[in-house]
C-alpha cells in the first residue's frame, strides 16, 4: 500500500506544472546568486574583487542554507498539501474507509512530499553548481568544485532541517485540516529562530545557541565565528560535538513529532476542533412544517448608480477588513512581530551596553522589524482577499450578483489598506507603550503619525498594489505569496546584474531619514519616487481589473480575451492616463538620474579609477608648493540649502626645485580659480576633475603662490538630494568644497585581482614605514603640512555657524549673521563648517573654555560630556603634553549625516546619535558612560591627530585612532574604576574578532595596518591596554611622553608606528619585548584555557588551588593563515594519549595573569573580588600550579580578564568547589 | 419576457462539447431542464447566468443581450448553482446582507426588511444568526434560495435544487418557485421527473449538449398516449425480454417481480397492458432516440 499512494503522490506532482515552476525558481535563483558573486556579472557592472572564494564550504554553505529557507514557505502547499488534498477533494471520506495502515498512509504522504521537496533542494544544488563555474565567472574566486562540500552540507544541515520544518507543517495540516494553519506555523517558527538568535546573542550563550538553533546556524558559528578569511576559503565546517549535538536533538524533536502525528492521527471524518467555549449538545428537531403559498417580498429600491457602487466598495472592504482581523493567520504574525518589536526594543540600540533613550524615531526604527510582518501580511492577504470567494466556493454567487468587478476589486485594496494601517498603528502604540513603561513621556504624535500613515505606508501601499496585481494573475495565494516573496527579495539584488537605477527596481528609490535636529530633511525625492510607483501600481490594478474572473474561465487564452474585451471605457481611460503618468515621470526621473551625463554606473566608476591611476599616477611625485594659509568665507543658506564659498590659499615652494606646473585637483561643483601669478591652463579633465597649470615664471624655490577660489554648492532637484546644506544642521568639510594639489592616490583600485585585470600593478596601498622617503606627507593631506587659518562664515539669522579658530568677531548684515574665526596657532589642512540653531553651554576650565553647541531639546548628558572634556584634557596634559588651545568645541549635527563624531582643531562635530541621547546608568556595571568615553577620545585626538601625525604610510593610525582609543579607556578606568573596562574590553575583543572575518584584501599587524577601525580601534585599544597592564602605566606613558616631544607638530619628514613602537621598547624590559613583538609587529592570538582546578581548605583556615591550564599561542598571516614558528624546531607540541591532535604553540616565554577570585556582598550587590592575581612565565602548554590564599575561591583563572586576544575567552576561568582534607 | 438562445455552443478545455449548437425559446413561466448527468444542464446554465462564456451563439433575455451586457442581466438574475459554499464565520443574516449589498440595495433598513423576509419564507428565520458554514445540505440549499431572492429577480436559474431537500422543504420549495415565478422566467434544472411534472408549464430534455424535446408536461405524455405498454415479469426473465422489445424501465415490485414499460405503437404482445403516459417514459424515449446506432 505505500508505494501504491507514494507514487501516486509523485505521479501527482510530476504532473503538476507548479512543481516545474518552482523547480526553475529555485534554479534560476541559485544559479543568478551563486554567478553573481563569482563575478558573472562584471562585464556589466563592476568586478566583483574580494579575497573571498565563493564556493568554499563557507560559502556553499550559506548560499545552500539561505535559498532553503525560501523552500520552507512552500512547505504547507507541497508536504501539508499532500494530506490536505484528501481533505479538500474530500477523498478522506472513501480513502479513510479503506483498508490501509495508518502508518502506510501517513509515512508514504510524508515522504512522497520530502522526495518532491528534497528535487527543489537539488535543483538548488545544481544551480549553485552550475552558476559558480559557468563561463564567464572569475576563476580567481573559485577554488575546484568538491562533492563532498555539497553532500555534507546536505546530509547535516538541510536534510534535517528539511525534515523537522516538514513534520511541523505535517502534523499541524494534519490535524488542523488546514493548510493556513501550516503556513502561519512556517512563519511562526522562522520568527521564533530569529528571536531565539536575538535573545541568545550575548557570547556567553553560545553554547545554548548552538544546541537550540533549529537550523544548526547556532552549532556552526560556534566553531566558525571567528574564522579569518583563509580559515573561511579552505576549512570544511567542522562536524563536532555541537553540531553532533544540535543535529541530534532536532532530529530526535522531528522523529517526536512525527510520532505524535502517527499516534493522535485518526481515520475520522472531521478534523481536530480546539474549543475555548463548552458547548452544551443540544437536540436539533425540525420544528415548521408549514408550507407557503403567498410571498410578498417587500418593496425595496434597487441601486447600480456609480456612485453607490463606490460606497458599496467601502463597505465590502470592511466585510473583508474583519476578515483579515479575525483571521488565525493575521493575529499569529501579528503576536509574533509584536514579539520580535519588544525583543528590539529592549536589545536595539545599545551602544557599549547603554541603552538609548527611547526617543520617538528610536521607536519608529524598531518598527522596521515589523514591517517584514506588514509586508508578508500584505502578500498573503491580498491573495487570501482576491481568492476568498472561490476559497469558500461562494464565488458563483458573489460572481452573478450586478456587482461591477472594480467594486469588487477596489474593495479589496481599501481592505488591505485598512489593514496596513491597524498594523502600524501596533507600533504606534507599542512605541508610546514602551516609551511610558521607560518613563518617557515627550510622545511626539504628529511625528509618529507623518512616519507611519504617510511615509512608511506610502511604501506599503505599493506592495499592496503589486500583491493585488500577482495575486489575481496567478490565483492561487500560496504560490503568489512566494512569488511576491521572492520579488520583494530580490528587487535589491538586480544591482548585482547592473541593474543600478532605481526606476527599474519596484518600490526601489530614496529613503528618508529623521533627525530630532533637522526633521525629515527634503522629502521630494522620496515622494516623487513613491508617487512614480504608486502610478505603476495603480497601472498594474487597471491591469488586474482586466483580468479579474469572473465566473470560470477556462484557460488564461480566454482570460486574455477577457481582458482584451474589457479594456474600454472608463478602465481603458484609466489605464492609459496612469500608465502615460507613470513612463511620463519615469522618464523625467531618467533625464535626471539615468542619462550618462548624469549617472555613472558601477561600471563606469571602475573604469574611471582604472582611468584616473593610468593618466595621473606618473604625476604623484612631481613636485608641488605646499598650502601655508588659507582664508575662508563661506555663506550658508539653510533654508535655500545652499551655499557659495570663496578662500584664498598661499602656497610656498618648499621645495629646492622650481615649480613650473601645479595640479589641481578640484570636484565637480561650479567653481573658479585664479592664481595670482601669470599662467596657462594647459590641461582641463572634466571627468577627473584634474587641471594642470603651467607657469612660465616658474615658481622659485621659497617663492609664494596665491590661488583664489570661489565654489557653489550644487543644489536640490526635484528627484535627487544634491546639496549637503540641511535646514538645521549643517556639516561639511574642506575636502568636500575646496581642491587640493596633486595626484591622490585614494581613487585608486585596491582589490588585486582586478588590478591584474586591467594590467594595474598589484596595489600595496601605502608605503612601508620603513621607506624614508614616503615621509614627506601626513596621512591627513598630501598639499600641506600646517597652515595659518582664518575663516568667515555666514548663515541665516537664527543660526550660529562655527569653523575651526577663535570668534574674532561678530556681527548682523542684510539678515543675516556673520562670524569671523581665526586660528592663532598652526593646524592641520583640514577644517568644517557647521551651522544650526544651537544652544551652547559654557564653562571655563584652568583657562579653557569648554562649549557645547547642541540641540535644544538634547540637554540629558551635556555634563557628561564636560567632565569627558576636562577628564581628557587633564590625562592628555599631564601625561603628554600642553593642550595647543585655549578653547575646546563639542558640536552636534544631524544623525542623518552619520553616528560618529570627528574631531578639527579645537572644534568636535559630534552627532546627535552618539551620546547626546544616550541614557546612561551609573549603577549598572554592563554599561559604559559613552558620551564621557567618546567625547575623551574626541578630545585626545586633539593630541593624537592634531599635535603628533603620522606621515601617509602604513601603520599611521596607530598615532592617531589608537592613542585616542587608549587615551579614552584610562580615562574612564580612572572616572570608573577596573570592572567598567571589562565591559569596554570584551567588547572590543568581539569587535576585533567578529570584523577581520569580514576582512577583503588583507590584515596587517597592528603597527602595518591599513587604517581599519576594527584594527586601529578594537585591537589597538586592548593592546595599547595590555602594555599598560604588562610595563606599567606610568612607564608607558613616559615613554609615549618622550616620542610626544619629539614629534609634535613636526614638519616633513614625518613620524611612523615603527618610531613610536622603538619608545615602546626602549620602556620595555628584555622579558617582555615578545608583548610588543606579539602585539604590535605580528598578529598573535592566544588558546589559553583551565583544563581542571582543585581547591583544597587546609587546616589552618587557608586554601590551596591547584590550577591545570594550558597556554598556547599561534600567529596569522595577512590572510588569516595560522602559522607558530618561523624557523624549523621552534614551534612547541603538546599531547597525551587522549587527544587526536597535539596542541601546537609557538614559543612561549610568556608572562600570563593567573586569578582566583571569590564573590563578596558589597552594598546588597554581589561582587567579585580578587583573591590572587599575578603574572606567572609560561614555558610551556600543559601547566599546573599551586597557590594558596585566605579566602575560600569560587572561581579561577588564565588570563582571567581577557587582556590577550583570545578567540574562546569564556574557557579562561572556571567555577571551583572546595574539598575537604 | 422571453429568453432567447441561439447556435450556442462550449467545448471545454479536454474536448467535451458541453453545450452543442443549441437553440431555444423560453418564456414566462416554470420551465424544467430534464438531462441524465453530464447532459450540459450545468454548462448551460452557467453560461445563460453570466458566468461562463461560450465558443459562439448569442443569448438574449428580453432586450438584454446577455452575452454583450451581463451586468443587465445580473440585475433581473437570482441564480441558485448546484453546489456552492459560503464565508466562513458568517451568520445567515450577515451574509444575506452582504448579497443584499451585492445585489445594490442601498438602504440599510430595507436590506434589514428583505433579509427578514426571504429568511422566513426559507424557514431559516430562527437560525438566522448561526454561521451558514455548519448549516445542514438542506439548511444550506434554502440559503441558496434565500439569496436568489433578495434582487426581486425576473430570470430565475437554479441547478437541481431540490436535490438533499427533505419532503416537507421540497415542497415548501417548489411552492416559493413557483410563486415567484408567476411573472417571470425559473430555468430548473433536475434530473427529478417528479418536479417538472408537478411544477413546469414547459420543459426540455437535454442530452450531450442538445436539446432533445422541447414541449410541456401534458403534451409531451399526451402524444404517447396509447403508446405505452407494461408487464409484470420474473427476474430470470428479463433479458430474454430485452432482446425482444424496447424497454423503457424496469422497476422491481415488492415480490421481486419486475415492472416491464416499453414504448410501441401497438401492442407488443398478449400480456402487456396498456397504461397511462408518465413524463418518465417521455424522458426515457427521447434519450433512447439519441443513442448512436448500433451498427
Amino acid at each position: 500500500m505505500f508505494s501504491t499512494i507514494f507514487k501516486q503522490e509523485l505521479k501527482y506532482w510530476f504532473n503538476k506544472p507548479a512543481f516545474y515552476i518552482y523547480l526553475a525558481i529555485f534554479l534560476g535563483l541559485s544559479f543568478f546568486l551563486s554567478a553573481a558573486s563569482a563575478g558573472f556579472f562584471d562585464t556589466i557592472t563592476a568586478t566583483t574583487g574580494s579575497s573571498r572564494i565563493v564556493n568554499s564550504p563557507t560559502g556553499v554553505r550559506n548560499v545552500f542554507n539561505a535559498l532553503t529557507v525560501f523552500i520552507f514557505f512552500l512547505f504547507p502547499s507541497i508536504i501539508g498539501l499532500s494530506i490536505y488534498r484528501d481533505y479538500k477533494s474530500e477523498m478522506h471520506t472513501i480513502l479513510y474507509s479503506y483498508p490501509f495502515t495508518k502508518a502506510n498512509y501517513l509515512f508514504a504522504k510524508f515522504f512522497s512530499g520530502i522526495v518532491i521537496v528534497s528535487l527543489i533542494v537539488l535543483s538548488i544544488a545544481l544551480g549553485m553548481i552550475i552558476g559558480f563555474r559557468f563561463p564567464g565567472t572569475n576563476p580567481d574566486l573559485i577554488t575546484t568544485f568538491n562533492g563532498a562540500t555539497y553532500l555534507l552540507t546536505y546530509l547535516i544541515f538541510i536534510l534535517p532541517n528539511v525534515l523537522l520544518f516538514g513534520a511541523i507543517v505535517f502534523a499541524v495540516v494534519a490535524f488542523t485540516r488546514n493548510i493556513a494553519a501550516g503556513f502561519i506555523t512556517v512563519i511562526v517558527l522562522l520568527f521564533v529562530q530569529g528571536v531565539v538568535a536575538s535573545v541568545l546573542g550575548e557570547p556567553e550563550q553560545r553554547t545554548l545557541l548552538a544546541l537550540l538553533d533549529p537550523f544548526g546556524d547556532g552549532a556552526v558559528i560556534y566553531y566558525t565565528k571567528y574564522w579569518t578569511p583563509s580559515e573561511q576559503n579552505e576549512l570544511q565546517i567542522p562536524i563536532k560535538e555541537m553540531v553532533i549535538y544540535n543535529r541530534l536533538l532536532w532530529l530526535g524533536i522531528s522523529t517526536l513529532i512525527f510520532g505524535l502525528v502517527y499516534r493522535f492521527f485518526a481515520f475520522s471524518q472531521n478534523a481536530l476542533s480546539i474549543s475555548f467555549k463548552k458547548s452544551k449538545g443540544e437536540r436539533v428537531i425540525k420544528t415548521n412544517f408549514s408550507g407557503i403559498t403567498k410571498i410578498v417580498l417587500p418593496e425595496v429600491t434597487y441601486n447600480h448608480s456609480f456612485s453607490q457602487n463606490l460606497k458599496t466598495m467601502w463597505k465590502l472592504s470592511n466585510i473583508d477588513f474583519k476578515y483579515i482581523v479575525k483571521s488565525w493567520p493575521f493575529i499569529s504574525i501579528v503576536l509574533v512581530g509584536l514579539v520580535l518589536m519588544i525583543v528590539g526594543l529592549s536589545e536595539i540600540g545599545n551602544i557599549f551596553g547603554t541603552p538609548t533613550l527611547p526617543v520617538t524615531w528610536k521607536m519608529l526604527n524598531i518598527g522596521g522589524v515589523f514591517s517584514i510582518s506588514i509586508n508578508i501580511c500584505t502578500f498573503l492577504y491580498a491573495g487570501m482577499l482576491v481568492n476568498r470567494a472561490k476559497i469558500a466556493r461562494a464565488n458563483h454567487l458573489v460572481d452573478a450578483t450586478p456587482i461591477p468587478n472594480w467594486t469588487l476589486l477596489f474593495s479589496k485594496v481599501i481592505a488591505l489598506v485598512k489593514m496596513q494601517w491597524i498594523l502600524l498603528a501596533v507600533i504606534m502604540v507599542s512605541g508610546i507603550l514602551f516609551q511610558m513603561y521607560n518613563g518617557y513621556y515627550n510622545f511626539e504624535l504628529g511625528h509618529y503619525f507623518t512616519e507611519l500613515f504617510l511615509l512608511s505606508f506610502l511604501g506599503y501601499f505599493v506592495w499592496a498594489l503589486l500583491s493585488i496585481f500577482i495575486q489575481t494573475l496567478i490565483g492561487n495565494p500560496y504560490l503568489g505569496l512566494f512569488v511576491l516573496l521572492v520579488i520583494s527579495i530580490g528587487m535589491p539584488f538586480l544591482s548585482t546584474a547592473g541593474i543600478e537605477l532605481d526606476i527599474y527596481k519596484y518600490n526601489q528609490g530614496p529613503g528618508f531619514g529623521y533627525s530630532d535636529m533637522n526633521g525629515y530633511g527634503i522629502l521630494t525625492p522620496f515622494l516623487m519616487y513613491k508617487l512614480y510607483w504608486i502610478l505603476c501600481g495603480l497601472s498594474l490594478l487597471i491591469i488586474a481589473a482586466l483580468f479579474w474572473v469572473r465566473g470560470i474561465p477556462s484557460s488564461f487564452g480566454e482570460r486574455i480575451s477577457i481582458a482584451k474585451n474589457r479594456f474600454k471605457g472608463g478602465f481603458a481611460i484609466s489605464f492609459i492616463i496612469f500608465f502615460v503618468a507613470f513612463v511620463s515621470l519615469g522618464f523625467s526621473i531618467y533625464q535626471e538620474t539615468g542619462t550618462k551625463a548624469n549617472k555613472t554606473s558601477a561600471k563606469e566608476f571602475e573604469l574611471r579609477r582604472v582611468e584616473w591611476e593610468k593618466k595621473y599616477k606618473k604625476f604623484e611625485n612631481y613636485a608641488q608648493p605646499r598650502i601655508v594659509a588659507v582664508n575662508a568665507n563661506v555663506n550658508i543658506f539653510p533654508k535655500k540649502r545652499f551655499y557659495d564659498a570663496s578662500a584664498k590659499f598661499t602656497m610656498i615652494n618648499k621645495t629646492d626645485q622650481a615649480i613650473d606646473s601645479l595640479f589641481l585637483n578640484h570636484n565637480s561643483l561650479k567653481s573658479t580659480f585664479t592664481f595670482n601669478k601669470p599662467n596657462k591652463l594647459v590641461s582641463e579633465d572634466t571627468i577627473h576633475n584634474f587641471d594642470i597649470y603651467f607657469f612660465e615664471n616658474k615658481i622659485m624655490p621659497g617663492d609664494t603662490l596665491e590661488l583664489e577660489v570661489t565654489v557653489e554648492s550644487d543644489k536640490n532637484t526635484t528627484y535627487r538630494r544634491k546639496s549637503p546644506i540641511r535646514e538645521n544642521g549643517t556639516f561639511i568639510n574642506n575636502f568636500s568644497m575646496f581642491p587640493s594639489l596633486g595626484y591622490s592616490s585614494n581613487g585608486e583600485l585596491t582589490d588585486d585581482k582586478t588590478r591584474k585585470k586591467y594590467e594595474l600593478p598589484p596595489n600595496d596601498l601605502k608605503p612601508h614605514p620603513s621607506d624614508s622617503t614616503a615621509l614627506g606627507n601626513t596621512y591627513i593631506s598630501k598639499d600641506s603640512d600646517w597652515i595659518d587659518f582664518e575663516a568667515t562664515v555666514s548663515t541665516s539669522k537664527d543660526q550660529i555657524a562655527i569653523a575651526p579658530g577663535y570668534l574674532q568677531k561678530e556681527w548682523t548684515e542684510n539678515d543675516r549673521r556673520y562670524f569671523h574665526y581665526k586660528m592663532d596657532n598652526k593646524i592641520l589642512n583640514f577644517y568644517a563648517f557647521n551651522s544650526a540653531r544651537y544652544e551652547v553651554k559654557k564653562e571655563m576650565y584652568k583657562g579653557i573654555s569648554l562649549e557645547i553647541y547642541y540641540h535644544k531639546p538634547h540637554t540629558f548628558n551635556l555634563d557628561r560630556m564636560m567632565k569627558g572634556m576636562k577628564r581628557s584634557l587633564e590625562y592628555n596634559g599631564k601625561n603628554f603634553s600642553p593642550y595647543q588651545f585655549r578653547q575646546a568645541r563639542i558640536i552636534e549635527f544631524p544623525r542623518t549625516g552619520g553616528t560618529f563624531a570627528q574631531a578639527f582643531a579645537n572644534t568636535m562635530p559630534f552627532s546627535e546619535g552618539i551620546g547626546f541621547i544616550a541614557d546612561v546608568d551609573d549603577k549598572s556595571d554592563d554599561g559604559v558612560d559613552y558620551p564621557f568615553s567618546v567625547t575623551a577620545h574626541e578630545v585626545a585626538h586633539q593630541w593624537w591627530a592634531h599635535q603628533v601625525i603620522g606621515a601617509d604610510v602604513l601603520g599611521a593610525t596607530l598615532l592617531s585612532e589608537s592613542m585616542a582609543e587608549y587615551v579614552s579607556l584610562k580615562v574612564l578606568e580612572h572616572e570608573y574604576g577596573k570592572t567598567k573596562m571589562r565591559t569596554f574590553l570584551k567588547d572590543a575583543l568581539d569587535g576585533y574578532l567578529l570584523q577581520r572575518t569580514l576582512e577583503r584584501k588583507r590584515e596587517k599587524p597592528l603597527m602595518y595596518n591599513d587604517g581599519q577601525g576594527y584594527i586601529h580601534y578594537q585591537k589597538g585599544s586592548m593592546v595599547l591596554y595590555a602594555l599598560s597592564d604588562y610595563i606599567g602605566e606610568e612607564n608607558l606613558n613616559n615613554a609615549i611622553q618622550k616620542f610626544t616631544k619629539k614629534v609634535r607638530f613636526q614638519n616633513p619628514p614625518y613620524t611612523t608606528s615603527i618610531e613610536f613602537v622603538n619608545h615602546l621598547k626602549e620602556a620595555t624590559p628584555d622579558s617582555l619585548q615578545y608583548v610588543i613583538k606579539d602585539m604590535f609587529e605580528t598578529i598573535t592570538l592566544y588558546k589559553n584555557r583551565v583544563t581542571d582546578a582543585k581547591v583544597t581548605a587546609l587546616d589552618n583556615g587557608k586554601f590551596e588551588v591547584e590550577i591545570d591550564f594550558e597556554v598556547a599561542k599561534y600567529r596569522n598571516d595577512e590572510k588569516g593563515k595560522r602559522y607558530y614558528g618561523e624557523k624549523v624546531g621552534d614551534t612547541l607540541s603538546y599531547k597525551t594519549d587522549k587527544m587526536n591532535k597535539p596542541i601546537l604553540s609557538s614559543l612561549l616565554n610568556d608572562y600570563i595573569d593567573i586569578g582566583i577570585f571569590t564573590e563578596k556582598e558589597v552594598d546588597g550587590k554581589k561582587e567579585e573580588v580578587e583573591l590572587y592575581l599575578k603574572k606567572h612565565k609560561i614555558t610551556s602548554i600543559n601547566n599546573s600550579i599551586k597557590i594558596i590564599v585566605d579566602e575560600k575561591p569560587m572561581e579561577v583563572g588564565v588570563d582571567p580578564y581577557n587582556k590577550l586576544i583570545d578567540t574562546q575567552s569564556e574557557d579562561n576561568r572556571r567555577k571551583v568547589d572546595v574539598t575537604n582534607k | 419576457m422571453k429568453l432567447v438562445i441561439q447556435n450556442l455552443t462550449k467545448t471545454y478545455k479536454n474536448g467535451v462539447k458541453a453545450i452543442d449548437n443549441l437553440s431555444i425559446e423560453i418564456g414566462t413561466g416554470m420551465f424544467g431542464l430534464l438531462g441524465p448527468n453530464g447532459a450540459g444542464k450545468s454548462s448551460l446554465m452557467r453560461t445563460i447566468a453570466t458566468l461562463q462564456s461560450p465558443d459562439s451563439g448569442s443569448i438574449t433575455f428580453g432586450d438584454i443581450n446577455v452575452l454583450e451586457d451581463n451586468m443587465s442581466l445580473r440585475k433581473v438574475l437570482g441564480y441558485l448553482p448546484q453546489s456552492f459554499g459560503v464565508y466562513p464565520k458568517m451568520s445567515a443574516e450577515d451574509l444575506l446582507d452582504y448579497f443584499a449589498t451585492l445585489k445594490g440595495i442601498s438602504n440599510k433598513t430595507e436590506r434589514k426588511a428583505i433579509v427578514k423576509e426571504v429568511l422566513e419564507i426559507t424557514n431559516l428565520y430562527d437560525v438566522r444568526r448561526k454561521h451558514v458554514a455548519g448549516y445542514s445540505g438542506g439548511m444550506k440549499q434554502r440559503f441558496g434560495i434565500a439569496q436568489l431572492l433578495l434582487n426581486n429577480p425576473k430570470l430565475i436559474i437554479v441547478d437541481e435544487p431540490t436535490a438533499g431537500l427533505d419532503p416537507a422543504e421540497r415542497h415548501r420549495f417548489l411552492n416559493v418557485l413557483r410563486e415567484v415565478g408567476t411573472n417571470c422566467t425559473v430555468i430548473f434544472s433536475t434530473h427529478i421527473v417528479e418536479d417538472v411534472k408537478e411544477l413546469c408549464n414547459e420543459m426540455a430534455i437535454l442530452n450531450g449538449g442538445r436539446i432533445l424535446k422541447h414541449t410541456t408536461p401534458q403534451e409531451a405524455t399526451g402524444v404517447l398516449k396509447g403508446t405505452i405498454w407494461q408487464k409484470t415479469i420474473e427476474r430470470e426473465d428479463l433479458e430474454e425480454n430485452e432482446k425482444l422489445y424496447n424497454i423503457l424501465s424496469s422497476n422491481y415490485n415488492q415480490d421481486n417481480t419486475l415492472n416491464l414499460r416499453v414504448h410501441a405503437s401497438e401492442k407488443p404482445s398478449e400480456d402487456f397492458v396498456e397504461v397511462e403516459p408518465q413524463l418518465d417514459d417521455v424522458y426515457f424515449i427521447a434519450l433512447k432516440q439519441d443513442e448512436p446506432e448500433l451498427v
